[in-house]
């Protein structure tokens, strides 16, 4: 099996027991999300259950792509099972990373591992290619996540010398690396249950959202380690060479060349100047850095951002090293940062009105005037870790916390808990301003955090910030981006964020091409949010980019096969109804599916903030996506609106029907699941009367 | 002490001028082999090439390096025709926890003037590959894997590899023996890692690097480009502190 190691790794945690599936039995689904949800399908019989019984099933698969050259894709990794993050349901969720684990698994021969039951005391998972010990982990419980991958190194390289190299197996295996095994583990936080607890591998690679942590937790899982000196079979070989050169060429995947360079990272803090640019394996474009302090090493995006502007704030407008520290922190413990950052937001609204303090009503004695220091950071963070006084309540999440406070209702009500949908905080795209994002989030299980509409407000936003015209006009960039957009091609009305447009089926077909595209291509074939798609070209602002072409060609040099651009959507298609018969059967039903009340009462306003992003500080004003105003395209300001609850409604009718549900339930139909080959699907839903009509 | 010393090169008598070995080795270090049981090579200001200096050599620069491994993927697979870090002829090593620049070593082939691994090898398998270049180069079929080479490359990671799938010992080429990929390479061709880099942190050169310590091999390629980024640029050298970890 090109692409493939052919196997993936069974264990069952309660009876220490390691087995292996076929992977030519979920080949159809080609790898990552597709044979995740397909397994759980298989393998958890009632679907109802918490995600902390022992009978949940967690997946972390790979796809063909892990381990290759296939720019941005060598890398990502597939985390599913029930979360506990959602709220009021723990819905069957997914987490994604990068790094080297995945490419790892799959040198050791593994296209996957499937979790099932509990331990009865603390272990890790020894993975050295097809040896695989579960050991006991007695001596890794307690340490935060950095500590607990140095040990397990240690233990794996035995008397081997970093940077030399080192047999995998007993001395005299010939099988060597110079690679240190790829660890992915939980911090304290996930040892204690956290609902905010993440996977950490490497200094800053999160498997972040769903609390998996927690889910590891309660099944004394700690880590797994491995490592691999196998190899991956390359369907054409060749052909996977020159479409990287292609790719790097014709449509600039590369940071510095003859065709010119550019910065690729993804912080939200002052850079270091004495650091390196550092990419996970294979990726084209590193998004992050590794420091001369070491501190801030390898994390990126909203991780250098949950605390970057505390700090701003505390100390005149100008960052110290308290936003890297906080950060490394977060790594160690193993927290969730979006819900580190608009909790903390949110602690510190409830006690400027007097709400939650020492002795207040809700009684925390963390020194809020001290908000923006490293020392702050540390308690805030140990609290929720080690869920010290009223850390037990914020390791729940904070909208558990909030329910038990009393608050919930009224604070999603005002909006002072950015909580948009299902419980879960917000990540800066606010559904009522840039709605794809937001209505995938609502209509799905979890924030989306896919990027692909993204720049759309980026670019525009950061001209209008800065003074200057946006370029490419709105009318160019859309109608560039629609003719990426099959099966529904051609449409530029798609891209219109205007009020009057946002409930229209043009955006129901964006929100749709949006769920197709990212099931398949970037959570199956596992090519990189940050790196794909590519609409427009990097250096050629009104130019195409390679997305249509360019995932297929890579995915067919590798298998061999023959999946076009439109077989992905399909199959995309397919998996998104398949995730959301899970959900049905854990009580899905449209009647649930809408935005915490704030999003239909109050306005997004304007806020005026210094953000630190792309190398320089901008001062926020307005948030800009194209639109049409009196039938002209233009980037327009969306702030100072909110969505309207009956026309939403009216759009989950209209969507509902684009994706062959019953708009009544929201419940796919019999023959939407046979024209996907999910027949069994359909008779398993109609079992439990949850099949649409 | 001077002294001339004559070898025969293997496969042949096809050295180079003194003239052009001179021109090569400016700069080359010094080093004798006082007492040991066989004359080693001795490069000396009068010496007559007894093996011609490879006309090709990899350059890196492991300030520029995003550790991203690529160039190991590249290698193995235009070479094995599969993705397989181990096999890789160059090696990225590196510590996700450690501070820059001394998060990463990269172990490329050295094409080494004096290569101790073809003086290792008791056949004529690993031997200067007149019709490449003169790359110090591997025939996987001679090879009766006695992983002489691999344990006599004085560097750390080795960079002679031991090929455990196929069982013999494989080197950088300077891709002048790539059975997957359609491009010419070896010196005067392409070489699959230098391609690939997204950072052009590797460097294809004839000239001969600085035979002693690293800073030959391990350069300065950032440019006024690289700066722009807001990266460090540096002066070019690495520093005493860098050589000696």
């Amino acid at each position: 099996m090109n692409g493939y190691g052919g196997k993936i790794l069974r264990l069952n945690l309660t009876k220490k027991d390691v087995s292996e599936i076929e992977t030519k039995r979920y080949e159809k689904w080609v790898g990552g999300h597709g044979m995740g949800s397909a397994i759980f399908w298989d393998l958890v019989k009632d679907k109802a259950i918490s995600g902390f019984d022992p009978r949940n099933v967690i997946t972390i698969m790979t796809s063909p792509l892990g381990g290759t050259i296939a720019p941005g894709a060598a890398a990502r990794t597939e985390v599913q099972g029930i979360g506990v993050q959602s709220y009021p349901i723990e819905w069957f969720t997914r987490a994604n990373f990068g790094g080297r684990f995945g490419a790892m698994l799959k040198y050791a021969g593994w296209d996957g591992i499937v979790i099932e039951g509990k331990a009865d005391k603390p272990v890790w998972v020894d993975i050295r290619n097809e040896n695989v010990q579960i050991k006991d982990a007695g001596r890794l419980w307690g340490l935060d996540t950095w500590q607990t991958q140095q040990k397990i190194w240690g233990e794996v390289m035995g008397a081997g010398q970093f940077g030399d190299w080192v047999p995998v197996g007993k001395a005299d295996d010939a099988r060597r690396t110079t690679q240190k095994p790829a660890v992915l583990t939980i911090g304290p936080a996930g040892e204690k249950l956290s609902r905010i607890g993440c996977l950490i591998h490497d200094a800053g690679n999160a498997a972040g959202q769903g609390g998996f942590g927690g889910v590891w937790g309660s099944k004394n899982l700690k880590a797994i380690s491995v490592i691999g000196t196998g190899s991956i079979e390359i369907a054409d070989p060749n052909a996977l060479m020159e479409s990287r050169l292609w790719a790097m060429k014709e449509y600039g995947y590369h940071v510095d060349h003859e065709s010119g360079n550019r910065n690729p990272q993804v912080i939200f803090w002052e850079s270091s100047h004495d650091a390196r640019l550092q990419a996970c394996i294979g990726c084209h474009a590193g998004c992050r850095s590794r420091t001369a302090t070491g501190q801030g090493n390898e994390s990126q995006c909203v991780e250098t951002g949950f605390y970057a502007g505390f700090d701003r704030d505390k100390h005149g407008g100008k960052q110290t090293t308290a936003a890297l520290i906080a950060t490394d922190l977060l790594q160690k413990h193993g927290i969730n940062a979006y819900e580190a950052w608009r909790g903390l937001e949110y602690l510190i609204e409830l006690n400027k009105v007097g709400i939650l303090g020492p002795g207040r009503q809700i009684d925390c004695d963390l020194p809020f005037d001290q908000v923006g220091e490293a020392e702050f950071a540390e308690k805030f963070l140990q609290m929720i870790s080690r869920r010290g006084g009223i850390g037990d309540d914020f390791a729940e999440g904070f909208a558990r916390a909030a329910k038990k406070w009393g608050r919930l209702e009224e604070d999603l009500k005002t909006g002072v808990l950015r909580y948009p949908y299902w419980g879960l905080p917000e990540h800066g795209y606010d559904p009522r301003a840039e709605v794809s994002w937001g209505y995938g989030s609502i209509l799905g299980e979890r924030d989306v955090n896919e990027h692909d509409f993204n720049f759309l407000f980026w670019d525009p936003s950061l001209d209008v910030w800065s003074g200057e015209t946006p370029e490419p006009s709105a009318e160019l960039i859309t109608s560039i981006v629609a003719e990426k957009l099959a099966p529904y091609q051609g449409d530029p009305l798609m891209l219109d964020y205007s009020t009057e447009n946002i409930y229209s089926e043009h955006m129901a077909k964006l929100v749709a091409w949006h769920r197709h595209y990212t099931r398949f291509w970037k959570q199956s074939a596992l090519y990189c949010d940050y790196r794909w798609p590519n609409f427009v070209h990097p250096d050629i602002p009104d130019a195409p980019g390679l997305t249509g072409e360019g995932e297929p060609r890579f995915l067919n040099a590798v298998t061999g096969k023959r999946c076009s651009f439109l077989d992905g959507m399909e199959l995309g298609r397919k998996i998104w109804n398949l995730d959301n018969a899970i959900w049905t059967l854990q009580g899905r039903h449209r009647e649930m599916v809408h935005f915490a009340d704030y999003i239909y009462g109050a306005p997004f306003e304007k806020t005026e903030e210094s953000l630190y992003v792309r190398g320089k500080y901008y001062q926020t004003w307005g948030y800009y996506l194209p639109g049409r105003r009196d039938g002209e395209w233009d980037y327009i300001c969306v702030n100072d609106r909110h969505l309207d609850k009956a026309k939403f409604e009216e759009f989950k009718t209209t969507y509902y029907k684009l994706e062959g549900w019953d708009p009544s339930t929201g419940w796919a139909t019999r023959e939407t699941l046979e024209s996907l080959e999910l027949a069994g699907v359909a008779d398993t839903l109609a079992q439990n009367g949850k099949l649409g009509a | 002490m001077k002294r001339k010393i004559d070898r025969k090169i293997s496969g042949g008598e096809t050295g180079f001028s003194r003239r052009e070995f001179l021109q090569r080795s400016e700069g080359v270090a010094i080093r004798t082999a006082a007492g040991g049981a066989f004359l080693k090579l001795i490069w000396l200001d009068n010496a007559v090439a007894a093996m011609p200096a490879a006309g090709g050599y990899l350059l890196v620069d492991t300030k520029k390096c995003q550790g991203c491994m690529t160039c190991m993927l590249a290698c193995s697979l235009v070479h094995e025709g599969k993705e397989n870090l181990s096999l890789a002829r160059i090696q990225v090593v590196q510590n996700s926890f450690a501070k820059f620049p001394n998060d990463i070593t990269l172990a490329q082939c050295r094409q080494c003037v004096e290569p101790a691994c073809l003086k290792a090898c008791p056949t004529d398998a690993l031997h200067v590959d007149q019709e490449h270049g003169n790359v110090r180069i591997i025939d996987a079929e001679k090879c009766t894997g006695c992983m002489s080479c691999v344990e006599a490359c004085p560097h750390a990671p080795g960079r002679a590899v031991w090929d455990f799938e196929d069982e013999h010992a494989q080197k950088c080429d300077l891709c002048a023996d790539t059975p997957f990929w359609n491009e010419r390479g070896g010196p005067g061709g392409k070489q699959a890692c230098v391609e690939l880099c997204p950072v052009a942190a590797l460097k294809f050169t004839e000239e001969i690097p600085k035979q002693d310590g690293d800073e030959g091999y391990n350069i300065n390629l950032r440019g006024d480009g690289w700066k722009n980024l807001g990266f460090p640029v540096g002066s070019g050298e690495p520093s005493k502190k860098e050589l000696e970890r």
